[in-house]
C-alpha cells in the first residue's frame, strides 16, 4: 500500500509523543486562564496564549499534517498564503480599533 | 476489491505537474480558502463579542471554561487517532486503519455532542439565542460553522470506515481519500485550536 509513503514520517510512537505535548500545551493555556483571573496579567496573558496557541497550530499542521515533510513548494504555498492572511486580518483589525481596544 | 480501471489508476499517481499530487495540492487550496472564512468569522465575533451597550446576555459572561478545555483536549485528541489511521494504512494494517478511523469519528462525535450540550445550555439557562445581541450571533454564527465542518468530517470518517469495513481493505484510491480526509480533519482541530484560544480564554466581557 502506497499512501504517499514517506520515509521519514514519524513512528506511532513519535505521534504519541506528540500528543502528549499538545494535551501539556492546551493544560498550560487552561491554567493561563485561571492564573489570569486570579492576578490579572493583562496583555502579559494574551501574548503567551497566543503564543501557546500558534504552537500548537504548527506543531499540528508540520507533524500531523505533515506539511514539513512535503515538497517545498507545498510547504512555502502554505506559509506564505499563510502570513498573508494573517497580515489582512491584522490590518483590518487594527483599521477598526479591535486589537487596540482587547489589548489595552 | 478494487475494479480494473482503478488498478490501471494505481500506477499513476493524479497528474503531477508541481510535483505534488494535484489532488492533495487542491485539498490544500481548498483549506487556505477555508482558513480566509474563518478568518472573517473569528475578526466578526472580535468586532463583537465586548462591544458595549448590547442588550441580553454577552457568550463571554457565561463561558465553561473547564467543559470546553475537556472538549478542546478531545478534538485534539482525534487528530492523534487520525494520524494513526493514516500510519496504519501506510503500514498496509487495515484493522488498524479501521479501529484508529472509527475512534476519530466518535471523538468527533464526542466533540458535537459537547457543542450541542453547550449551545442547549446557553439557550435555555441563559436566554442567549442567536438574535439575542451581535455578540451572541458572532459566537453562534462562528462556532456553528466550525461544528458543521466537524459534523462533514465525521460523515467523510464513517464513509471511509465502511467502505473499509465492506470491503476489507482500502484501496490505494481510498488511501489517498483517507490522507485527503485526514488533511481536512486536522485543519478542523487547528481551527478549533484557534477558536478555543480567542473566543473562549481571551474574550472578556464588556467593561
Amino acid at each position: 500500500m502506497n499512501v504517499e509513503e514517506h520515509t521519514h514520517h514519524p513512528t506511532p510512537a513519535q505521534y504519541w509523543k506528540i500528543a502528549v505535548v499538545l494535551g501539556v500545551l492546551t493544560a498550560i493555556e487552561v491554567a493561563m486562564y485561571y492564573i489570569n483571573d486570579a492576578y490579572n496579567l493583562g496583555a502579559l496573558n494574551a501574548v503567551l496564549l497566543i503564543i501557546l496557541a500558534g504552537l500548537k497550530f504548527v506543531i499540528v499542521v508540520g507533524f500531523y499534517m505533515h506539511l514539513r515533510y512535503e515538497k517545498p513548494t507545498l510547504n512555502r504555498f502554505f506559509t506564505a498564503g499563510f502570513i498573508l492572511a494573517m497580515a489582512l486580518y491584522t490590518v483590518v483589525l487594527t483599521a477598526m480599533g479591535v486589537i487596540a481596544i482587547r489589548g489595552a | 476489491m478494487a475494479d480494473l480501471a482503478h488498478e490501471m489508476d494505481l500506477g499513476h499517481p493524479e497528474h503531477e505537474s508541481t510535483g505534488i499530487d494535484n489532488r492533495k495540492l487542491g485539498m490544500w487550496a481548498f483549506l487556505s480558502s477555508e482558513f480566509l472564512f474563518f478568518g472573517a468569522l473569528i475578526s466578526n465575533y472580535l468586532l463583537y463579542s465586548n462591544r458595549a451597550g448590547f442588550t441580553g446576555v454577552y457568550p463571554s459572561e457565561i463561558y465553561d471554561i473547564p467543559f470546553t478545555s475537556v472538549s478542546s483536549f478531545v478534538l485534539l485528541m482525534s487528530s492523534l487517532t487520525m494520524v494513526l489511521a493514516h500510519n496504519a494504512l501506510s503500514r498496509g494494517d487495515q484493522g488498524g486503519t479501521r479501529t484508529w478511523l472509527f475512534a476519530t469519528a466518535a471523538l468527533g462525535a464526542v466533540f458535537l455532542g459537547g457543542q450541542v450540550f453547550e449551545f442547549t445550555e446557553f439557550i435555555t439557562l441563559y436566554d442567549m439565542k442567536l438574535t439575542t445581541n451581535p455578540a451572541a450571533s458572532a459566537f453562534y454564527l462562528l462556532t456553528g460553522f466550525h461544528g458543521t465542518h466537524v459534523a462533514i468530517g465525521v460523515i467523510m470518517l464513517l464513509s471511509l470506515w465502511g467502505i473499509s469495513r465492506r470491503q476489507g481493505e482500502l484501496s490505494e484510491k481510498h488511501g489517498m481519500n483517507l490522507e485527503l480526509v485526514g488533511l481536512y480533519w486536522h485543519f478542523v482541530d487547528i481551527i478549533w485550536i484557534v477558536i478555543f484560544t480567542v473566543v473562549y480564554l481571551l474574550s472578556v466581557p464588556p467593561a
